[in-house]
């Protein structure tokens, strides 16, 4: 990995172990550095602690050991709702929108992290940003589509004009067609200035849109690396097996 | 039957149905049986009797009553330092009980159980300190009025009636028209998503708390008021408020106070018809059939 200035970081975690069980480490011992304005995907076979790296960033699961820094600052004793007004945003695999409130609630639940005065003119640019939100606002969400719920989803975590959006495989279970969208949503908002940790089973397509990448398997980084030539390696294919091959040169 | 029943009913069914709001409140975003919340009632009674008996001392004697009602000035006063009270009592029985065994992921059943613990405890030392002799609020009798349509009642019975009405249309506007009330939704429907969404779901619970006590306090004096203040009180009401509150709909505010008043109107129709002996047994089959028949009551959303 290229050293980067100290600066240049947004989001990093030091040894980070962490697990649900105060005896079973799920995540073991992740470094990881994510710049301003990167796109960084996560991949990794089922089971190798993706989705527990970044649950453990947004607060949800109990760090056993290590430390998580956001913009310099240490967040890894700080509750879910305090990372939110620090600028960290995620979105969650499922269950991640509040099906009984309308769209329009469940926007005004996550303004009401900003200032009074700034809430209106924060949900109307969501609104702009995302039309088919505006158009549908007073329907419940529990009534919306895969890709509506998607939409909402990252519009509720964007509110707050997060500096690192996380979100974890928001393509999980939608039509290929409404993937592509998602992922171009996903590719603007990183345009936009936001920094973009993605988790991904839908390895082509993410690739396709990241920076950079890493591979974790059994709760450790095994590969990272630019994404265009991880795209290009037969490694990565026979790491989501869950092989214990490592070939020298894939080797961190 | 004598269309008095009806007055009877919708005086009990308003007291049910604002400890039924604690209930159900608490019940959803806490998701266990509070089996305390009793307690708050009775608690509530006593704060502001004690509060209001203070009250009268300091301004030398009993204060007149307020116009054609039962009690004089000191009691609305009591009434609210002993929402505070009550609320603050709820707060201290979470930082000491509910809140260590929550942090500690505690299964509901401990949770369950704690609150019987709890509200053994508070019975007890309400009995300790006031003894078990039944109390009043006041001494003067009140003649019930002429209403029209064979009904009569009271002016400290309507008052009590107008009292919830006012609450519990307050309560739902707090929950679906603010932001408290918003985050109030949001941590009942899935507390972690809430977290995310940057709630602070620690202050969302002492809302819960304060909300769900003060109600109970409402309750217990509308009780003590228009029947007697005894340490039992709350034991008493717990079955009628578990009744409505699961009747109404885990969550729903105008559900509880709808099932309250169905609850009441029932145990007011079963002592005419049936007999004043079979009054406790009808929330409790109230309970088992909505139970066996709708499980998640009358506005209660599916699981």
């Amino acid at each position: 990995m290229t050293p980067v200035s100290d600066a240049a970081i947004v989001l990093a975690t030091r040894a980070l172990v962490s697990g649900y069980e105060p005896d079973l480490p799920i995540v073991r011992g992740v470094d990881l550095q994510v710049t301003k304005g990167e796109f960084l995907l996560l991949l990794g076979p089922n089971g190798a602690g993706k989705s527990t790296l970044v649950k453990t960033i947004a607060g949800l699961v109990p760090v056993h050991s290590g430390a998580i820094l956001h913009d310099g600052a240490d967040l890894t004793a700080m509750p879910p709702h305090l990372r939110v007004r620090h600028g960290l945003a995620f979105v969650p695999q499922t269950e991640n929108v509040f099906t009984t409130m309308t769209i329009h609630e469940n926007l005004l639940v996550a303004a009401q992290v900003l200032p009074r005065e700034r809430r209106a003119g924060r949900i109307a640019d969501l609104y702009a940003m995302f039309p088919d939100l505006a158009r549908l606002k007073a329907l419940r969400a529990g009534q919306l589509s895969g890709g509506q719920r998607q939409m909402l989803a990252v519009a509720r975590a964007l509110i707050v004009e997060p500096s690192v959006l996380i979100l974890d495989e928001p393509s999980a279970g939608l039509a290929p067609k409404v993937v592509q969208d998602v992922f171009a949503n996903l590719k603007a908002i990183n345009a936009a200035g936001v920094t973009t940790v993605l988790v991904e089973q839908n390895v082509k397509a993410a690739l396709a849109i990241a920076d950079r990448a890493i591979v974790l398997v059994e709760g450790e980084v095994r590969l990272e690396g630019d994404a265009r030539t991880l795209g290009d390696d037969a490694v990565v294919a026979e790491l989501y097996l869950g092989s214990r091959h490592r070939p020298a040169e894939a080797r961190r | 039957m004598t269309p008095q029943v009806l007055m009877d009913g919708l005086v009990a069914g308003a007291m049910i149905g604002l400890g039924a709001i604690g209930i159900t409140l608490t019940y959803s975003i806490l998701r266990f049986s509070n089996f305390a919340h009793g307690e708050f009632l009775s608690w509530g009674a006593y704060l502001v009797l004690a509060v209001a008996s203070g009250l009268g001392f300091l301004a030398g004697g009993p204060a007149s009553p307020l116009g054609p009602f039962s009690f004089g000035w000191t009691l609305p006063v009591a009434l609210v330092a002993g929402i505070a009270l009550t609320a603050a009592l709820a707060l201290v029985v979470d930082a000491l009980l509910f809140g260590p065994l929550r942090h500690r992921g505690s299964a509901v059943i401990i949770l369950v159980m704690a609150s019987f613990g709890a509200a053994l405890t508070l019975r007890s030392l309400l009995e300790f300190i006031f003894t078990s002799k039944p109390m009043y609020f006041t001494s003067a009798l009140q003649i019930a009025r002429p209403l029209g349509g064979g009904l009569r009642a009271t002016p400290d019975q309507l008052l009590a009636l107008g009292l919830a009405a006012i609450l519990v249309v307050a309560i739902h506007l707090l929950l679906t028209r603010t932001a408290i009330g918003r985050s109030m939704r949001a941590v009942s429907e899935n507390r972690q998503l809430a977290g995310i969404a940057g709630i602070d779901v620690r202050m969302v619970i002492r809302t819960v708390w304060i909300f769900g006590a003060g109600l109970a306090c409402v309750a217990g004096v509308m009780s003590g008021l228009l029947v007697q203040i005894r340490p039992q009180m709350g034991l008493d009401l717990l079955l009628p408020l578990f009744a409505a509150a699961i009747l109404g709909g885990i969550g729903s505010v105008p559900g509880a106070m709808i099932a309250g008043l169905i609850v009441g109107l029932a145990e007011a129709m079963t002592v005419q018809l049936v007999g004043a002996e079979w009054r406790a047994a009808v929330a409790f089959v109230i309970l088992v059939a909505i139970l066996l028949l709708r499980p998640r009551g009358l506005f209660g959303r599916p699981e």
